[in-house]
């Protein structure tokens, strides 16, 4: 049986509409919908843990009951950070492992959570490769430093599944070297644990700016009949 | 697997075309609930949708004025409960009493919006709220509801609503995988047909099992590669 732990606290600053983002609409369904609603239909998801940011518990409340999810939701607030947010979501976490997600994700599909509950690894997350090519520069300098091989790095992308005892461990290796992540998998492979990757889609885009909202809504508009 | 369908206004006309077009082998339909108000056609509809139905079909009848919103709130809860799921929703219940602006009654005007456009959400509303994913939804507009027609404009003002409400339902369900179909008939050989146009040979236009076999095809299978925007079928 698995936890999902749904990081939904984030403020949105990027976005120009206010309010937080995943209050965002999607072809008129708030953003949080999509993500709950596949993970509702997949049975070994017994729980759903998911933040609110400060001052809108009430909301997502609401939102989850009128769109009628149906799995047990324990409801946590998002911490200061993301990697507060994801430690406070994995202590609500009664299963021994648990799939992280996030709500800005909204073309995550049942099957890719099926996908990682699937895998063989205990950690395991989808990442995709990098249509472009990346260097390492010194900002302050604007000095390019060196290469890297494209071949070799990977976009991150959610959901992620992990051994909750791993990603706790994880989070205390962070905290306790006072490092910063932005994504658990680098995060737990950093604290020793084995971690592996599944090929990801293109299509599992992070809605960041309201014209990632734009694309969002085609995506979904295009897979009419053929979202499960 | 078992395939639950709905449809309203299912005593006479339309309704009871599609009612009979639904029991057929290919729609897979293992259950049908026909709802319509009270009266000696719905009993005998039930009757002869049951005897064509057979051991096939399991038909559940609902005696119900979907005007009546409470009493149809809870016939929807009691229905849900009995049935488990909604896969096709037929919304095609409708009503009208076309009169001139100047004679207008208020509470008809509320009466005709009540049936023709807050059934039909009620419907929709009250089923996902209770958890329901809808495979289609079939939305019974009119040709009067793309312009509006003189004589006729409770009518045609409630059509051209549910026409529009149709456009949200089927952007907003996309997330459940849910097709939305609104279909406009134009004109066919109905007791409502009849209230609009007294002195028209009923012979000479459409026929309700017309427009039931359009919607049996938008139903089945081959219906997902037509387009879903407001199909108007006429003569």
């Amino acid at each position: 049986m698995i936890s999902l732990l749904l990081l939904n606290g984030g403020v949105g600053s990027r976005f120009e509409a206010g309010g937080p983002k995943q209050f965002v609409t999607i072809n008129g369904v708030p953003i949080l919908v999509y993500a709950l609603k596949a993970a509702d239909a997949v049975a070994s998801i017994t729980q759903i843990v998911l933040n609110f940011p400060n001052g809108h518990e009430e909301t997502v409340r609401n939102v989850v009951r009128d769109y009628a999810i149906s799995t047990p939701i324990t409801y946590v607030p998002a911490g200061a950070t993301r990697q507060e947010s994801g430690a406070a979501l994995l202590a609500a976490a009664t299963n021994d492992l648990v799939v992280i997600h996030e709500s800005a994700r909204p073309l995550v599909q049942s099957r890719d959570f099926e996908t990682l509950i699937a895998s063989e690894h205990a950690n395991v997350g989808f990442m995709h490769e990098i249509p472009f090519t990346v260097a390492p520069v010194d900002p302050a300098t604007h000095r390019v430093t060196g290469s890297l091989e494209r071949s070799r790095l990977r976009n991150v992308q959610l959901p992620q599944k992990f051994a909750a005892a791993d990603l706790r461990r994880g989070y205390e290796y962070a905290q306790g070297a006072d490092l910063v992540y932005t994504e658990d998998a680098t995060m737990c492979a950093d604290a020793g644990a084995e971690v592996f990757f599944i090929e990801g889609s293109e299509y599992n885009i992070k809605v960041t700016t309201p014209g990632d909202m734009n694309i969002a809504s085609l995506i979904v508009s295009g897979r009419a009949g053929g979202n499960e | 697997m078992s395939k639950v369908a709905v449809v309203t206004g299912a005593s006479k006309g339309i309704g009871r075309a599609v009612s009979e077009r639904l029991l057929s082998p290919e729609l897979k339909v293992t259950t049908l609930v026909v709802i319509a108000r009270q009266s000696a056609e719905f009993s005998q509809t039930i009757v002869d949708l049951r005897e064509a139905a057979g051991d096939r079909v399991a038909v559940i009848d609902y005696a119900l004025d979907v005007g009546d919103r409470e009493e149809t709130i809870a016939v929807i809860h009691d229905m849900y409960a009995r049935v488990k799921r909604v896969d096709i929703l037929v919304n095609n219940a409708g009503y009208t009493n076309p009169v001139a602006i100047q004679q207008v009654d208020f509470a008809d005007f509320e009466r005709t919006i009540a049936v023709n456009v807050y059934a039909p959400f009620t419907f929709v509303q009250e089923l996902l709220h209770l958890g329901n994913r809808f495979k289609v939804i079939v939305n019974i507009a009119s040709t009067a509801g793309i312009n509006g027609r003189a004589g006729w404009l409770t009518y045609s003002a409630s059509k051209a609503a549910l026409i529009n409400m149709s456009e949200v339902m089927r952007d907003e369900l996309k997330v459940d995988g849910t097709r939305v179909i609104c279909l406009s008939p134009g004109r066919t050989a109905t007791d409502l047909r009849r209230i609009l146009a007294p002195d028209e040979d009923p012979t000479t236009i459409m026929q309700p099992e017309h427009v039931a076999e359009v919607i049996g095809t938008m139903i089945g299978p081959v219906g997902r590669f037509i387009d879903q925007q407001n199909v108007v079928v006429r003569q």
